[in-house]
């Protein structure tokens, strides 16, 4: 089993749009600049209002782990989490699974790739660059909130 | 770096004014068989034992938890007390520990009440076990973004952040087996831990994956048991049964979310923009510290520590613990009672109690001779950006 994201209040369009195979983050109205995760406020010039912009779910690996602990009821076999600085958002870290046959090397550039867990939830997992993931070309448009 | 910052005239006067007249302390165990309220009711008419002081003198009661253990307002009625002046129950995990000791000596300090115990009761391995294995997700708004993928847990964490500081400075699993066998030499010396074995490093290393890179014994205990502290005035504790020690700084906050949103360099802690604040309140630096308790919820937290308080340099903090600095006889000794790694975890409490004992010079054979000011801190502020700590002083 895999626990379900709970979306809120904030983050339930980015998680629609993650459901159509959509990366996007948030873009401040006012001031331009990025933020992830979704938030009604812009930490720079702390206004609200927001575009959404998608993205290239590009980044690079800043640190890993083998998880053997059964921390999630029934997943028992090894499986490898990856911590991601992403590209698009300055100092945002992002974590998925690792969708490769080898691990992953420190700093190497990796990007994004759609996993359908269940027939209702798809989440995004991380793929090194050089095999390329299924989101190489964003189409870079933005829509307002 | 301490004697830069700007620290507030009226901050200075609280310097020193508040002390530690008392500790307490439940047996640790894996199983209390008792409630978390009756755990800390024990714990609390220890430390007033301690103190020479009665639960008819206590006018506040200060706890954290995170919804797994008894309130000061179900404590205060179970011990009798009635219209306490003043009670804290804070939300939060280790990161908060040392901020309720701080804001139960404000209480003080401000005259709200006289005599404060603050308390972390916890049945941590036989009910809510914090690292436990499907006890449910946390709730938090940051979790949604991680949970799916099956990280979830504070091993999974600090050892993500672990491997970030091996990769960016190249500190080895070697590193974390030394802290781990040096803690455990020390609490093989404290008649109150829970792991009195001694360990080698060969065992550290055949110990069996969590989550790589952390094995069993990067990962603190977890323990069911009591730990309070009682916090009054430094003039009214220097009346009182035992030698008092003196809260000479205490801060808390620091830091940018190590999750999703803000993520900072993931090898620098919150405690690295608390510890030039918390020097300047007590007026020294590192190299006056004589002991340090430092939160060890697993082996890295405590190298991490090391770097961002200042005993070494950025990166240097494992083969700082290589060169055997962190022993009881080493230059800063570390964890003198084990830590949560051997002794027990209660959270937090238990390291400012073992700072306390450290101070008024009753630690037996883990004794640091003459010690005079400790460090104690809390969970460094991965996970939520903030920590706290305190600076206590020999009266």
């Amino acid at each position: 089993m895999a626990y379900r994201p709970e979306p809120d209040r904030d983050s339930r369009p980015w998680w629609e749009r993650i459901a159509r195979r959509e990366f996007a983050v948030q873009e401040c109205a006012s001031c331009g600049t990025p933020r992830f995760p979704p938030r009604a406020f812009c930490p720079l010039c702390r206004t609200e209002g927001c575009r959404w912009r998608e993205v290239a779910p590009v980044g690079t690996v800043e640190s890993w782990i083998v998880n053997h602990q059964p921390f999630v009821p029934g997943r028992l076999d090894p499986y490898l989490v990856v911590m991601v600085r992403l590209e698009a958002v300055s100092g945002c870290l992002v974590y998925g699974n690792w969708r490769s046959e080898r691990p992953p090397e420190h700093g190497e550039r990796v990007v994004g790739t759609f996993t359908e867990v269940t027939e209702d939830l798809t989440v995004l997992d991380w793929a090194p660059a050089a095999a390329g993931g299924v989101h190489g070309h964003p189409s870079g448009r933005t829509s307002l909130q | 770096m301490h004697n830069v910052t700007y620290v507030p005239k009226r901050l200075l006067e609280f310097r020193n004014v508040t002390a530690i007249a008392g500790v307490g302390y439940t047996p640790f165990t894996k199983d209390s068989g008792v409630s978390t309220l009756t755990l800390a009711c024990r714990a609390v008419l220890a430390a007033l034992e301690d103190a020479g002081l009665t639960a008819d003198e206590v006018d506040g009661l200060a706890t954290h938890r995170v919804g797994d253990s008894a309130p000061p307002t179900l404590v205060g009625p179970a011990l009798g007390l009635s219209d306490l002046a003043w009670h804290l129950d804070q939300f939060g995990g280790g990161s908060v520990s040392h901020a309720v000791v701080g804001q139960a000596a404000l209480a003080v300090a401000a005259g709200l009440a006289e005599t404060v115990v603050c308390y972390r009761a916890i049945n941590a391995r036989s009910e809510f076990r914090m690292g436990g294995t499907g006890r449910g997700v946390p709730v938090s708004p940051e979790v949604q973004y991680q949970a799916p993928y099956g990280y979830v847990a504070p091993p999974q964490q600090f050892a993500m952040y672990a491997r970030a500081h091996m990769l960016r400075y190249g500190t080895r699993a070697e590193h974390f087996g030394r802290l781990a066998v040096t803690q455990r030499a020390k609490a093989v010396k404290n008649p109150r831990a829970l792991m009195r074995t001694p360990i080698t490093l060969d065992d550290y290393l055949s110990s069996r994956w969590i989550a790589e890179p952390f094995r069993l014994l990067d990962c603190c205990l977890e323990t069911d048991g009591a730990c309070a502290v009682v916090v009054t005035t430094a003039e009214r504790a220097r009346s009182l049964r035992r030698p008092p020690v003196l809260i000479s700084g205490a801060a808390w906050g620091g830091g940018t979310s190590h999750l999703s949103g803000a993520g900072a360099d993931p090898t620098v802690t919150a405690a690295a923009a608390l510890a030039p604040r918390l020097y300047a309140q007590a007026g020294l630096g590192p190299g006056e510290v004589d002991v340090a308790e430092l939160y060890d919820c697993f082996t890295y937290s405590v190298i991490v520590q090391l770097e961002d308080y200042g005993f070494c340099a950025k990166g240097e903090g494992g083969p700082y613990v290589e060169s055997g600095a962190t022993a009881l006889d080493g230059p800063l000794p570390v964890n003198t009672h084990g830590g949560f790694l051997s002794e027990g975890y209660v959270h937090g409490l238990n390291h400012v109690a073992e700072a306390v004992s450290q101070l008024r010079g009753d630690a037996g054979d883990r004794q640091v001779p003459g010690a005079e000011v400790a460090l104690s801190t809390s969970q460094p502020g991965y996970i939520l950006p903030a920590t706290s700590a305190l600076i206590l002083r020999r009266a």
